[in-house]
């Protein structure tokens, strides 16, 4: 099975393209999506793959990306020789077999890699055995060559709802929301944002499965996606194949906001949104807008004193550079020119969004500072992306880079400081932090010139 | 047997010294069990027997050659390397950088990013090949970068869809007129990592190491894991210059491998290259046990400065060393006694740790050992490091190897209950130690616990991480592990799993 969001089919529409040579990557394969098994609580991945394939995924996208830390302990088939010459189902059947007598999960999820897809092990059948069995294990084919973390994510997503999610008679349950954001582990901030997320949601009268992170209560969260009243994607495109599935299976509607909020502002805008859509009680909605306002504008009184006044000796940037996948790049990027009141400089988008997309991320830019913003790149290789951002003029600026630590030579070079928001974020430790919604603004504001202040007084 | 320096592919440590990975037992029997695969020198004359292996239904995710080879062929200067993958195998590139990174800030080279380029292999080159992006990705990084070197690294696609990576390497290596260094090293080929050490050396020795040398009597080759010289102020006074390689290199320094007087190893497990130097260029290698412990700290030197003709300076050089670690050895000493202490390293490296740690009076009768390779390339029974250390220190009752699984490790850890764990490879260990309420030493830069200084560094480390079991204690009594009840109480490493068929 192709994973849903797959697009980027050659001209015989039979088999994936690749984007081409990456030189500093920006993401993980399809495999990589083991991460977003590792964020449902209670669910454990079962890799059928090469005996370093899941190890490097997490090791890249958790061990060493803002040091995130994780439950891997991850089965592994660890294929030799003897699996490719021979094939691999016998192998992954006894892992499966001594996995279960090993392991404690509520959810086993079974991703194949390169090699069974290029040997042609029927992984499916070996796990269709254990499900007529009723054990709780579903299979998605995530093989590198296939996609990315990000459309592997989609996959592992899907093979949940159509091999675990009990299609049932559930009743409908009003005020419940299934929420597709953003892509675990990848993003260094998702779990302090995903809590964020969940926590406003809430305050406008919404129940939540927020399905990843330690504010999801896990698997049974997954269970219950059937009986939401709708689904909510906020990001540019992850999360909309699928809603569009859910759509088909159940029925259930769905809402696309692709810009995360980020500020009072944006935020209060999003809810707003949120409760014209699902007919949310109106006035309770507005007494939480009202209080999370009224904070929030406290702090920015008192950080409007540092930004207008004590900042004479700084170098207070005027214009943004971001470097990121679509999510956080649009978030950022808005709120940093929406709400700072910074020129939108360079924006590249580095995770490859299927083209479909990408006219819809566009409109989002072309909005920014009045119709003013510039349209963003999209470009995967470090090595163009640091020459087209060289090669913008940003003569009279005083540039700042949001990106990952690939843009710490470039932003140097430019004398820009970095704020890193993405893969692969190496300087940054992040647990709860969050960069969205009403608190995470404030955490952001805080990092941000933090790291400019440090900038001027450090050298 | 020869090392085949002909063809471009490494035959793998499995084949070459009958590598296994799971075993669980008597260090002294491991040790027993190894000498009947190299034969009389040990007392036994019936060599060219392999171990017998344990094996486990159940695995976790371990590492493989791949990521081995090419980290450290990323670490080389003035290269560029391509890995002609799908993108995932190109997930390292995060962490390399950091590790090039703060190796340059170490060893005082320029600091910037090592240049690092994956092909980026799609469905549609699964079924057509890749050779094409190949050829196109080696002119790029030429044209982006400049290197001098550029290598090519395969993986368990390419290997398999049988891409002929030699050929493309060759024809775009006559157009650019620099070394295009193949590089193979799929994953599955071999069932332990440390084979990607023999691929990066074999390739070194193929197309780096200039034959016809000028010998330089006063250089030594010092190959290490990586991390900072801590050689120079060991081997200078020898006078010795030291040619630091692997772990981080100019090609300058490759290159001079063969003018110099002698090799020595930091970790068996690495002595694919100081064997190749011997075969290829006559350069001989230092056998003499590790300089891990003061005894073995001396024999390795004298036994370095007869190779060099040094000997007048030696024992000079052995008191001086001795005399000036001596007081603080002592308060080490004293601090450590009766802690208990447990190794989970890779073969010849936890062999040295385990002996570090009995100089230093720790209790330690618990190892693991991510792999055993029964002999090294050169067959020198000197080179024959766990049988040192039990000759020497005694036997290590627990000792357990395993491709770093976590389970097994949970397993070995319940049955240790040490005070606390040193350990290389932090990924599960670490963690894992740490999480069962053991401080745990993580060990980045393996030269951490060489020659006399070593005794102290280590020392010193273990010292500052016991306090933090109050920070443990409390994450482990709040925290748990996704396994069976029956497993977390297990104290077998190899306890049965599947019932008998």
């Amino acid at each position: 099975m192709l994973s849903p969001v797959t697009d980027n089919l050659d001209a015989s529409g039979t088999f994936c393209s690749s984007p081409g040579a990456i030189e500093q990557v920006r993401y993980g394969c399809s495999l990589g999506a083991l991460a977003s098994v590792i964020a449902i609580p209670g669910a454990v991945p079962i890799t059928h793959c090469g005996p370093g394939c899941a190890t490097k995924q997490f090791h890249a996208l958790s061990g060493i990306n803002a040091y995130q830390g994780g439950e891997f302990h991850v089965p592994s088939s660890n294929i030799g020789n003897q699996e490719v010459i021979f094939g691999g189902a016998d192998r992954l059947d006894e892992l499966i077999r001594s996995t279960l007598k090993v392991m404690q999960a509520d959810l086993f999820v079974v991703q194949s890699g390169c090699v069974p897809g290029l040997v042609g092990d029927d992984v499916g059948s070996v796990v269709r055995s254990y499900q007529r069995q009723g054990v709780p294990i579903v299979f998605a084919e995530t093989s590198g060559y296939r996609g990315n973390n990000f459309t592997g994510h989609e996959t592992i997503i899907r093979a949940i709802i159509d091999q675990f999610v009990d299609a049932n008679d559930a009743p409908l349950q009003h005020g419940l929301v299934n929420v597709w954001s953003l892509l675990p582990y990848q993003n260094p901030f998702w779990r302090g944002d995903l809590t964020e997320i969940k926590r406003i949601l809430e305050g406008i009268g919404l129940e939540v499965n927020i399905l990843f992170g330690p504010a999801s209560a896990g698997v049974e969260e997954w269970r219950a996606i059937q009986r939401a009243q709708f689904n909510l994607v906020l990001s540019p495109w992850l999360g909309l194949a699928t809603a569009a599935h859910l759509e088909d299976l159940y029925g259930q509607p769905f809402l696309h906001v692709p810009t995360i909020p980020i500020g009072a502002k944006a935020t209060s805008a999003f809810l707003r949104q949120v409760v014209d859509f699902a007919g949310l009680d109106r006035e309770r909605a507005e007494a939480f807008i009202t209080q999370e306002e009224r904070e929030y504008y406290v702090y920015l009184r008192d950080f409007a004193s540092f930004y207008a006044g004590c900042t004479s000796q700084y170098r207070l940037p005027s214009t943004a550079i971001v470097v990121s996948e679509s999510a956080y790049n649009l978030a950022v990027a808005s709120f940093l020119v929406e709400q700072l009141g910074l020129n939108p400089g360079p924006m590249v988008i580095s995770e490859n969004p299927p083209v479909d997309f990408r006219e819809t991320i566009q409109k989002q830019y072309r909005s920014l500072a009045d119709g003013a913003g510039n349209e963003a790149v999209f470009e995967q290789d470090g090595h163009r992306i640091h020459d087209l951002i060289r090669q913008a003029d940003l003569t009279g600026e005083l540039p700042i880079v949001f990106g990952s630590t690939w843009e710490a030579a470039l932003a140097d070079a430019i004398g820009a400081p970095l704020v890193e928001i993405g893969y692969p974020c190496t300087d940054e430790v992040v647990l709860s932090r969050a960069y969205v919604g009403y608190r995470g603004a404030l955490a952001l504001i805080e990092r941000t010139y933090t790291t400019v202040v440090r900038a001027s007084t450090m050298g | 047997m020869a090392l085949n320096l002909k063809n471009p592919q490494v035959e793998t440590r499995d084949q070459r010294l009958g590598t296994i990975t799971q075993w669980d037992g008597r260090a002294d029997q491991l040790v027993r069990d190894s000498a009947f695969t190299y034969g009389c020198s040990k007392g036994c004359d019936n060599g060219g027997r392999r171990l017998c292996e344990q094996s486990s239904p159940f695995q976790q995710a371990s590492m493989c050659a791949e990521h081995i080879a090419v980290t450290n062929a990323t670490i080389i200067q003035e290269s560029v390397v391509v890995q002609h993958a799908p993108i995932g195998c190109a997930a390292s590139q995060s962490f390399t950088a950091r590790y090039y990174r703060d190796l340059a800030a170490r060893r005082g080279w320029t600091l910037e990013d090592p240049k690092s380029i994956c092909t980026n292999l799609g469905e549609q080159d699964m079924v057509f090949g890749g050779v094409e992006r190949l050829e196109q990705t080696i002119r790029d990084a030429f044209e982006r970068h400049q290197p001098r070197v550029i290598f090519v690294a395969t993986s368990c696609a390419t290997g398999i869809i049988g891409d002929d990576v030699d050929g493309a390497a060759k024809r775009v290596e006559d157009e650019i007129g620099i070394p295009v260094v193949t590089l193979h090293c799929e994953g599955f080929k071999s069932k332990h990592w440390s084979s990607g050490w023999d691929v990066i050396e074999h390739g070194i020795l193929r197309r780096l190491v200039p034959h016809a040398p000028q010998r330089q009597p006063d250089l030594i080759n010092v190959i290490h894991l990586g991390g900072p010289d801590v050689f120079s102020p060991l081997l200078g006074p020898l006078g010795l210059r030291v040619n630091l390689v692997m772990g981080g290199n100019t090609l300058e320094r490759l290159a001079q491998m063969s003018e110099a007087a002698a090799t020595v190893t930091m970790c068996f497990v690495l002595s694919y290259l100081a064997t190749g130097l011997e075969q290829e260029f006559g350069v001989p290698e230092v056998k003499a046990p590790l300089p891990y412990g003061l005894d073995a700290t001396d024999n390795w030197l004298r036994d370095i400065a007869r190779l060099t003709g040094n000997d007048d300076k030696v024992e000079a050089v052995i008191a001086g060393e001795r005399a000036r670690i001596a007081p603080e050895l002592a308060r080490l000493r004293k601090a450590l006694t009766g802690k208990r202490g447990f190794v989970a390293a890779g073969a010849a490296f936890a062999h040295g740790l385990l002996a570090d740690l009995r100089e230093l009076g720790v209790e330690v009768d618990s190892a693991f050992s991510f792999h055993h390779d029964p002999t090294t390339d050169s067959g020198d029974p000197k080179q024959d490091s766990l049988g040192h250390l039990v000759d020497v220190w005694g036997d290590v009752p627990n000792y357990t190897v395993s491709p770093d699984q976590h389970f097994q490790a949970h397993a070995a850890l319940q049955r240790a209950r040490p005070d606390f764990v040193i350990c290389r490879h932090s990924g599960t260990m670490a963690v894992l130690a740490g999480r069962m309420g053991i401080p745990v030493l993580p060990i980045f830069y393996s030269n951490d616990g060489l020659g006399y200084e070593g005794l102290l560094t280590i020392g010193r480390a273990i010292l500052r991480v016991l306090p933090r079991k109050r920070f443990y204690d409390d994450v482990a009594a709040n925290s748990s592990f996704p396994y069976q009840s029956w497993w977390l109480a297990q104290t077998d490493p190899y306890a049965p799993i599947a019932e008998p068929a």
